[in-house]
């Protein structure tokens, strides 16, 4: 009798996946309107989403395996050490209005990309010194391009250059990828239609995407999102929060844990010395033994377990654990410990008189925490991190303000004490993160443009980050960012809170979803996805 | 009606002395996080639950309702005040005056205040209380509020100053603030207080919508709007119909109040 | 009469360049005029990061920007957004139609419930319609918008309808007070007794002496809807101009924010200007 329910069954799926090769209309939301479509010039969320089911790129990473893959192109082989790459291209492509494509197409879109009036990010990732790119076409199939410097993780930078047509009269509309803008209403959707040219095809040869077209409704609010995803409007989610991640499941939805993501949400005191509050906090901000102690004083098991009700873990560093390759596996997470917080306290001239906690001059501790005003998952770790606190004698004051606000704040005043917010981290490659760890960039947010390192460690970690820069060699490369990640752990420059957990909702009626905890996380392999009928 | 006026009554009085003996009747302070027991259901130990962090949503209802309730009036009187000068003096002068001060209130109704609440809420001091703060964002909200009150000012005054116990009144000498003070403030005193009365739900309505958009009270500090901030998680609505209660408190306060306006106080 | 709709004009005109003057003062001395969210953006160079400074410095000098803008609305041009990188012109296409449609569905359905109840209160003298017309105006009248707003969207109701039960308070409690007036004058009085209907003192001596009144609830009633339909948009997610404005304001979207105060402005002082003519008129008649 097994036998048979097992037979129905494999006849039941196999019968699925036949009717979900039939095309049909996958249907999701974008959190806002894509703010250009130009490729190169993609900044946002939405325009990002636009430009990864659209775009042909020569080498495509699989967000499973993390491995660059042939897209575009058929081969490459990198040379002169990171410095130069040839590309070896598929023949007889063509853009979705009937262009045809060559090298001559990747020549003029890197020209276009490294032109530094562009003010691409896109660009800016390959520009690891001043100096001019080189194309050299070698034929219709065949490209070579020289940069200036070596430039870290060359490969799979190119999984983000979508490339555009040189001679097709819809310029950047004309699309190599999947699919192609077919209709939009502002503010409201999106249609994207079956490329007709995409090279692709299956094991079985046919020809893909299977979807016939997407359509993407524009919607700001996930709450909303949530719902129509419960009501069957929309087929998927990319970012699910943990609220409604428990409510789906309890109503039985589609939902996924893939896992903790990438990206970090994390805690900082302004260390700026020409900034506008008092001397003596400063004193405080710039000890290491103040930073490890708050560090310590914070549960965060009780953040990852309330806030993000078990969906994310405490967080060790800079570096995600489920960045396996780049991840130090020798740092353990900051232990929650307040007698140890209260030691490290007294060892800097803190001394508890009462409930307070007071510095060498007789100083209240007592700070704020700025975050931005609508995050609801922010706004809970500082009013928890306030409670946690108040145990060792500290005062916290939670401040939310309007994003616009508190990045003047952040980036042109100095005029805040301590800020709590997250970064997405789109890239696995942690390079990406050269401009937030330099002492001399802009987004070294505790203390940014400094002209000659403040401190011993933040000089060693330049030295480490031009060092890795600079190197083709991967094993170098990891030595260097595990040192990195080290320094940044026994200094606590940013306190790490946790790793969120990539949560993500994919309707039963799609087929062949593999959900990543990488972006785009439920439509990475969107050629294969299926529809049930 | 009479019934109706006295349910009122009783739902005012005992939400004031709810509001008093807070301290007394929640099981904890607002801001004590129950961290072992966040998201629990009403039980006896939290007669209205726990929210995401724990605290005990009975306590923040309580707390909420002192910070709203007694914030509100205030920003209402500065309001009424502001709209019966202004309204008053359109009124009473007429012409040019007239003309000019109902050109202001075109301009304040359609000025985006919103960014001078962004600029005060991002220029006060970065250790000031929640308490202070609140208290500024009400402050502003009667400072900002005036303007379609003086307009129904204006109009009665208006014509107030065309009536005939006005003309004899100063055919028989009176006039300047003789004539306000024995005439016309009596006889708008009715308009003044309705404007009250109505201005005290506009405010803890405003600070509400404020509280959705992320411009309300600073944490740990509830107020109705933050607690009204809850049902953006509208999925959760459903299954936990306790979420609804500040909603609920805020409508039956609030209509409690429009019972005990007199239906001849509501002009346009 | 040309004399009264040039002032009108004029009011208008005044109103609307004030207004959006005041709005886009008000943006540039908020705080995170200069600051963009891309400045965040690890990836980009410091040359990049100082290009978006600059461009977003462009407009910092107000009255200049102001100038600027008043040629080139001239020439019909609206500029262009900087947050969407859209000519404001599309938006504006493409969102008024919205937010004007939900508006009108809003009024239609404020007036129709909050006239025909006070209306059938008035004719058949019920408690039980006065009771539920009271209760209802009451309830709608202490709900914040963004909160029904919230409830609608779980009831998946029209937001319109959110927004047409938030006008439904005022529209039946002016319109049940001016009727109530009106009907204890005294030539309707003497017209009840000489045993006129109901329907027929209505029609004949009360209506001529509400209606101008009640036009001036009209035009005060527009602006009251564009006053809660705003909030309702941006919970609800609708595209029209609130979603807007409140993306401007946002993202201090300086040309999307003076257009957008230029139209709020519009319909408002136009709304009242309805309003005090309809007044204007019932005194001009009266005497």
């Amino acid at each position: 009798m097994k036998r048979l329910y097992l037979l129905a069954a494999i006849l039941f799926l196999g019968s699925i996946s036949v009717l979900a090769q039939g095309g049909g209309e996958l249907r999701f939301c974008l959190r806002s309107e894509p703010k250009t479509f130009n490729p190169l010039l993609v900044e946002d969320e939405a325009s990002e989403t636009i430009r990864y089911l659209t775009g042909g790129v020569l080498v495509r990473v699989n967000r499973a395996t993390l491995k660059a893959e042939p897209d575009l192109a058929i081969s490459w082989k990198v040379s002169e050490g990171g410095k130069r790459i040839r590309f070896k291209l598929r023949n007889g492509l063509k853009y979705s209005d009937g262009t045809p494509f060559s090298s001559a197409d990747v020549a003029y879109t890197m020209q276009q990309l490294m032109d530094p009036a562009l003010h691409s990010s896109t660009g800016d990732a390959f520009r690891s010194a001043d100096g001019k790119l080189i194309t050299r076409v070698i034929s219709p199939a065949e490209i070579e391009i020289d940069f200036p410097a070596p430039v870290a993780n060359l490969v799979n930078l190119f999984d983000t250059v979508a490339i555009l047509s040189a001679k097709s009269p819809q310029k950047e509309m004309a699309a190599l990828g999947p699919f192609y803008v077919a209709e939009r209403k502002a503010g409201s959707y999106l249609l994207l239609k079956r490329n007709p040219y995409y090279w692709k095809k299956d094991a079985a040869g046919k020809q893909l995407p299977y979807l016939d077209s997407i359509r993407l409704d524009i919607e700001q609010n996930p709450e909303i999102e949530a719902l129509r995803f419960k009501r069957g409007e929309v087929h998927l989610i990319n970012t699910v929060s943990p609220a409604i991640f428990e409510k789906l499941s309890a109503d039985n939805a589609f939902v996924r844990d893939a896992g903790a993501s990438t990206d970090t949400e994390q805690l900082w005191f302004n260390q700026v010395p020409g900034s506008p509050i008092a001397g003596y906090k400063k004193a405080w901000f710039t000890s290491t033994n103040f930073r490890r102690a708050v560090s310590e004083s914070i549960n965060r098991g009780d953040l990852a377990r309330i806030v993000f009700r078990g969906h994310a873990v405490p967080a060790i560093g800079i570096i995600s654990p489920s960045n396996k390759f780049w991840f130090n596996t020798s740092l353990k997470p900051h232990p929650y410990d307040t007698s140890s917080a209260l030691r490290r306290l007294q060892q800097d001239g803190f001394r508890l008189v009462g409930d307070t906690l007071r510095d060498r001059a007789g100083n209240a501790v007592e700070f704020s925490i700025a975050t931005n005003a609508g995050n609801r998952a922010r706004e809970s770790m500082a009013t928890m991190i306030q409670q946690d606190l108040k145990k060792i004698g500290i005062k916290v004051n939670v401040v939310t303000l309007d994003f616009n606000s508190l990045l003047e704040r952040m980036t042109q005043t100095y005029n805040y004490e301590a800020c709590l917010l997250g970064f997405q981290n789109v890239e696995l490659d942690p390079n990406s993160q050269m401009a937030v760890w330099l002492s001399s960039a802009d987004n070294h947010q505790w203390n940014p443009n400094q002209k000659v390192p403040a401190t011993p460690w933040e000089a060693e970690i330049d030295k480490l980050m031009r060092e890795q820069a600079a190197s083709g060699d991967e094993r170098k490369r990891k030595q260097d960012w595990d040192r990195v990640q080290q320094i940044a752990w026994e200094q606590e420059p940013f306190i790490y809170l946790v790793n969120k957990d990539a949560l993500v909702a994919i309707a039963p009626a799609v087929k062949n979803a593999e959900p990543s905890v990488f972006r785009p996380q439920t439509f990475w392999n969107v050629e294969m996805l299926a529809l049930a009928r | 009606m009479k019934s109706i006026r006295v349910m009122a009554i009783a739902v005012l009085v005992l939400t004031a002395v709810a509001i008093l003996a807070a301290g007394r009747l929640a099981p904890a302070g607002y801001e004590h996080q129950f961290r072992e027991t966040p998201q629990v259901a009403p039980s006896t130990h939290h007669p209205l639950g726990t929210d995401d962090l724990g605290r005990d949503r009975w306590a923040r209802l309580l707390y909420g309702m002192r910070v709203s309730l007694t914030l509100a009036p205030l920003a209402a009187l500065s309001t009424t005040i502001l709209a019966g000068l202004i309204g008053g003096i359109a009124g009473y002068f007429g012409g040019w005056t007239e003309r000019c001060c109902k050109l202001l209130i075109d301009l304040f109704l359609s000025v985006p205040w919103l960014f001078l609440l962004i600029t005060v809420r991002a220029v006060l001091p970065l250790n000031i209380s929640p308490e202070a703060s609140v208290t500024v964002t009400f402050a502003l909200l009667g400072l900002l509020g005036w303007a379609a009150s003086a307009r129904v000012i204006c109009s009665g005054a208006k014509d107030l100053m065309k009536s005939e116990f006005v003309w004899m009144a100063r055919a028989s000498g009176f006039s300047g603030m003789k004539l306000v003070r024995l005439h016309l403030l009596p006889n708008l005193r009715g308009a003044l207080l309705a404007q009250f009365w109505i201005s005290i739900p506009v405010f803890i309505i405003a600070e509400a919508n404020l509280g959705a958009l992320g411009l309300g009270v600073a944490e740990p500090l509830p107020s109705l709007g933050s607690l009204l901030r809850e049902l953006q998680e509208a999925v959760t609505l459903r299954p936990e119909p306790w979420r609804l209660l500040p909603l609920g408190v805020l409508i039956v306060v609030i209509s409690s109040f429009q019972v005990l306006l007199k239906k001849q106080e509501v002009r346009v | 009469m040309l004399r009264f709709c040039g002032w009108a004009a004029l009011r208008v005109v005044a109103i609307m360049l004030l207004a959006s003057f005041t709005g886009a003062m008000l943006m540039r001395i908020a705080p995170g005029f200069s600051s963009d969210e891309q400045e965040l953006n690890s990836g980009l160079s410091v040359q990049s990061i100082q290009a978006i400074r600059q461009a977003r410095l462009s407009d910092a000098n107000v009255p200049r920007f102001y100038a600027q803008y008043l040629a080139s609305l001239v020439r019909g041009d609206l500029g262009t957004s900087r947050s969407l990188n859209q000519p404001v012109k599309d938006l504006l296409r493409e969102r008024l139609p919205v937010t004007l449609a939900n508006l009108a569905f809003a009024l239609a359905v404020g007036w129709l419930l909050g006239f025909s109840l006070a209306v059938a209160a008035q004719v058949w003298n019920v408690r039980v319609l006065t009771f539920l017309g009271n209760a209802l105006s009451g309830t709608f009248i202490s709900t914040p918008a963004a909160a029904l707003a919230l409830v609608f969207l779980l009831l998946r109701w029209p937001p319109a309808f959110a927004a047409a039960l938030l006008l439904f308070p005022k529209i039946y409690r002016y319109t049940q007070n001016l009727l109530q007036q009106s009907s204890e004058m005294a030539h309707v009085l003497t017209a009840r007794a000489k045993g006129a209907g109901p329907w027929r003192v209505l029609a004949w001596h009360v209506a001529p002496i509400a209606l101008p009144q009640l036009i001036a609830l009209v035009g005060v009633s527009i602006s009251i809807g564009i006053g809660v339909l705003l909030p309702i948009e941006v919970v609800s997610d609708v595209a029209g101009i609130g979603q807007l404005a409140w993306h401007a304001a946002q993202s201090r979207d300086l040309p999307l924010l003076v257009n957008l105060t230029m139209v709020v402005t519009f319909v408002t002082v136009c709304a009242t200007l309805i309003s005090d003519a309809a007044q204007r008129g019932l005194t001009r008649s009266a005497a």
